[in-house]
């Protein structure tokens, strides 16, 4: 197992729960993220969120970025701060960006956002375009994008904004393996860029997401009770399935994957 | 040509609407009477009516009247549609948008007492004729915008306020001169009824109703085609000062 250590909570949801009138769509959902220092890297947390369509993961993705309140409970992060709207970075399934606002011009607005950049906005911007290789073309509109270029210039924005918690609402949804490849390296990428860099992926994909996650969750519904809620926590590091090459090719990762399916 | 949803390339478009407007020119033609003039008589008098000033006195008052109607008509919709987010604006924005029920022909007599002299009274008609249409059409815009829109403001910290002028005011600027666009039509359409209540300023409608009093049909005609090719002037004239204001917009 890789040495590693789990520092402070940075996130915690306590008995969440979500209603709309009488059906109860989240219960119960308890759940938190640590602070994983690992020696020599500075690294963040890829955290999963996994569960079957329709299940409530977009509404759970709703309230932790504070764009829903939950019906009961609360998630709360740093310090014990309830979340609100903006405390988190959010990536739309569908890579929202300001359709009359040219990506530079996008960017900039999001960059004078984030205080920490006050007078080197310009300068982070561009930073951020050369290293995501949008650089030639951030003069266009989102329209004039590829799908690809249009999810990088989404996470930037959100980057750019500063919150170190990044949301990811089916990230891998509909693309093709090529692209796959590469929203994968562009994750990782992220979240090698600072230790306290959170990803949380809500997602359906279940290969993917554990391949680049140190820390599953699985959403489902349990027996008798109506709602979905957090059946099961998998600890991937300690399964040696954290922050490895090639995890896909390995047997104790298609059981982990089994064991997911078997759950859901 | 005539299979549903048909693609047809520029020259057999431009042969198909050549052909459409010969055809009903010939019917218009062979239907006439001796009560509703021949097109050929029609154009000459449209190409008499374009040498004389008259005409042009005329139309530069009605565009006149109608652009300065247009102005305060924009102000005021824009003023309650884009604060149409706060409660206590939108119930009014929702009034002005019933008021397209009401009749002008029933308000005249309050418009006189209410105003000074004739160009106060034409103006301040076309005025409340218009402002309800363009309220319509700009709230129709504000209420149909894409809640992930308002929802990333969220995610990047934007106050209430912020959040405005993002999505409404500058997201949508592009539909102002839109709504402007499709809403010339009903300026243009009360500017004749409206210059008939004052005359003696004149007005292409004001001139309409001279030609009809005195049965020259083919003169209201004429003035008929001065009002639609101004009308598609206007409309060319406002999609292209959308397209070159707002370049995203050609990229829908």
């Amino acid at each position: 197992m890789t040495i590693h250590t789990k520092a402070e909570v940075i996130l915690k949801a306590e008995n969440v729960q979500l209603s709309f009138g009488n059906t109860i769509i989240l219960r119960d959902i308890n759940f938190c993220i640590k602070n994983i220092l690992r020696p020599g890297y500075e690294q963040g947390q890829v955290v999963s969120l996994i569960g079957r369509s329709g299940i409530g993961k977009t509404q759970l993705f709703k309230i932790l970025s504070g764009l829903q309140h939950p019906t009961s409970g609360k998630v709360t992060i740093n310090n014990n701060n309830t979340i609100k709207a903006g405390d988190m970075g959010v990536i739309f399934q569908n890579y929202y960006l300001f359709e009359w606002r040219s990506i530079h011009t996008s960017l900039m607005l999001a960059a004078t956002q984030n205080k920490r950049l006050k007078g080197k906005e310009n300068e982070t911007v561009n930073k951020y375009l050369d290293d995501f290789g949008l650089k030639a073309i951030s003069g266009y509109y989102p329209q004039q994008l590829s799908g690809g270029q249009r999810q990088r210039a989404s996470i930037i924005q959100q980057l750019l904004k500063g919150s170190d918690f990044l949301l990811l609402d089916e990230p891998f949804s509909g693309l093709d393996v090529v692209m796959l490849d590469r929203v994968v390296s562009l994750l990782l990428q992220v979240s090698l860029s600072d230790e306290l860099k959170t990803l949380i992926i809500v997602s359906h994909d279940i290969e993917t997401a554990v391949a680049i996650s140190d820390t599953v969750f699985i959403m489902g519904e349990e027996a008798g009770k109506p709602g979905a809620t957090i059946k099961k926590e998998i600890d991937l590091i300690e399964r040696d399935l954290a922050w490895q090459k090639d995890v896909k090719l390995l047997k104790r990762f298609t059981e982990t994957i089994d064991e997911i399916k078997a759950a859901l | 040509m005539f299979v549903p949803f048909g693609k047809i390339n520029k020259q057999v478009l431009a042969i198909m609407v050549g052909g459409q407007a010969v055809l009903v020119l010939l019917l218009w033609h062979v239907s006439s009477n001796g009560l509703i003039p021949q097109p050929l008589k029609v154009a000459n008098a449209f190409l008499e009516l374009l040498q004389t000033k008259l005409l042009w006195d005329n139309v530069l008052t009605s565009l006149m009247l109608t652009l300065e109607a247009m102005f305060y008509s924009v102000l005021i919709t824009l003023f309650f549609t884009y604060l149409s987010v706060v409660p206590f604006f939108k119930t009014i924005a929702l009034f002005l948008v019933k008021c397209r029920y009401l009749t002008l022909t029933g308000l005249i007599f309050i418009f006189t007492l209410l105003t000074k002299d004739g160009s106060q009274l034409k103006l301040s008609l076309l005025v409340f004729g218009m402002v309800p249409f363009f309220v319509t059409s700009f709230l129709g815009v504000i209420l149909n915008i894409d809640k992930q829109q308002y929802e990333l403001c969220k995610t990047l910290g934007y106050t209430h306020w912020q959040t405005v002028y993002e999505v409404i005011i500058i997201g949508k600027a592009d539909q102002v001169l839109e709504i402007l666009r499709q809403n010339f039509a009903i300026s243009w359409l009360m500017i004749t009824l409206v210059e008939g209540y004052s005359m003696s300023e004149g007005g292409i409608g004001a001139l309409i109703i001279k030609y009809n009093k005195y049965n020259d049909l083919t003169n209201v005609l004429a003035l008929q085609l001065v009002i639609f090719l101004i009308g598609l002037g206007f409309d060319y004239l406002l999609g292209a000062l959308r397209k070159w204001f707002f370049p995203y917009t050609k990229l829908i």
